[in-house]
């Protein structure tokens, strides 16, 4: 929750993902409470409106939910669907990537594969 | 809450024979903080001064929940319209002490929380027994800062607040906008040059350019149809057939220009290009700092 905010993309879909990042590090269990619109608007300095965008996102898609008067809190299984769909969006959010890179510089797929496998990790 | 708008009708200001405000419709709506950005001369501190009821507009009309604002007491009770500050006033040297000119705050705004004051004037570090002619350019800025958010208005204008204001402080203003902001629900319109620092404050944002309005819109939604386009010189010509395109530069073979969709409108799919988002700030130059766009 307290990395800074860049120019890179839109903000509420920053604030989004820290709060599933944040699902994944176990930073928030589930059935906890999420920081309100306000808390979060305030630590980041901008419009509550941005913030709640970015919440409203992660309520539709089932992430987070509503308690009446109470706040936002972490859905069960909220973590295992997070993992699930990041893992589909691997491919065009980071393998798209190194692959358009690899192209440009001239690296074989079989070169990729390669360097993969001696990685240490 | 909705009928406590702010609307001004066809609002034209000439200063002698110089018209600085030209036909100028525009409406505030309650419980938003707007952004008011535009280059120095754009019209800002007119447009504010008449919104407020603290200049006469030439002709055109401003009304505040159906009542007109000039010269009613009834409406501007609910408008505070802090403006900038000098160290010389057409008397001579200012020399209102801090604590007079929150004491002529109180006096006019009936709303006013003396608490509040006193407590941002701790938090700044402001002096209240200094004089206004002996403070620094931040510090007036300072007072302006404590007289719009202690007068409670519903309708608050800040003209650039933030000038002469070190870093720490500003993030210390934009804390405690927000803070008034969300306990309140107050409206604010904040004109500022930092707009890096405050795009993502404002909800909304009117961007003035020689007296017009150039556009009034989410500041979300505006960002989400601005892009950076940039690669091969030819490819970019290409992408960018039907496109509106600001500030476009070219470096040897390479080119690169600010994009704006119209609402609705898609980019381009499977050119050799790359597609950066583009911050207000940005926006702001490429829209604002040539005379002409370009649609190819």
């Amino acid at each position: 929750m307290n990395e800074y905010l860049n120019q890179e993309k839109s903000i509420y879909l920053q604030i989004s993902e820290m709060i599933e990042t944040d699902i994944l590090r176990d930073i928030l269990l589930e059935e906890e409470k999420v920081p309100s619109t306000n808390e979060l608007a305030k630590l980041y300095s901008i419009n509550p409106a941005t913030a709640a965008k970015g919440i409203n996102l992660l309520v539709d898609s089932g992430i987070l939910y509503k308690k009446r008067g109470i706040g936002m809190f972490v859905a069960t299984g909220a973590k295992a669907q997070i993992r699930e769909r990041r893992k589909e969006e691997f491919y065009e959010h980071y393998l798209q990537a190194i692959l358009q890179e690899a192209l440009h510089l001239g690296i074989s797929k079989e070169e990729l594969i390669e360097m993969i496998q001696q990685s240490k990790n | 809450m909705s009928d406590f708008k702010l609307v001004c009708n066809d609002i034209v200001k000439k200063y002698g024979k110089k018209e600085i405000l030209h036909n100028i419709d525009l409406e505030i709506e309650p419980g938003k903080i707007y952004g008011l950005i535009g280059r120095n001369g754009a019209g800002k501190t007119t447009l504010l001064s008449v919104l407020s009821a603290q200049t006469p507009a030439t002709s055109g009309n401003v009304t505040y929940s159906g009542m007109q604002v000039w010269e009613n007491q009834e409406a501007l009770d609910h408008i505070c319209f802090s403006r900038e500050l000098n160290a010389v006033s057409a008397y001579g040297p200012n020399n209102l002490k801090v604590k007079d000119y929150f004491e002529a705050a109180e006096a006019f705004f009936p709303n006013w929380d003396k608490e509040m004051a006193k407590r941002l004037c701790k938090e700044f570090g402001l002096e209240e027994k200094k004089k206004i002619s002996k403070l620094s350019k931040g510090m007036m800025s300072m007072v302006t800062i404590i007289v719009a958010l202690a007068s409670k208005a519903d309708i608050t204008f800040m003209d650039e607040p933030v000038a002469g204001l070190d870093i720490v402080a500003r993030d210390q203003f934009y804390r405690e906008l927000l803070n008034e902001y969300t306990e309140t629900g107050r409206t604010f319109v904040v004109s500022t040059h930092i707009i890096e620092e405050a795009a993502d404050l404002f909800e909304e944002t009117i961007l003035i350019k020689d007296g017009n309005i150039l556009l009034k819109e989410n500041t979300l939604e505006l960002l989400e149809r601005a892009y950076h386009i940039s690669g091969k010189a030819d490819v970019v010509d290409e992408f960018l057939k039907g496109l509106t395109a600001y500030r476009i530069e070219n470096i040897g073979r390479s080119k690169g220009a600010t994009v704006l969709l119209n609402p609705g409108q898609e980019l381009p799919t499977g050119f050799d290009v790359t597609v950066q988002p583009v911050s207000l700030q940005n926006l702001f130059v490429a829209l604002c700092g040539s005379d002409t766009a370009s649609g190819m």
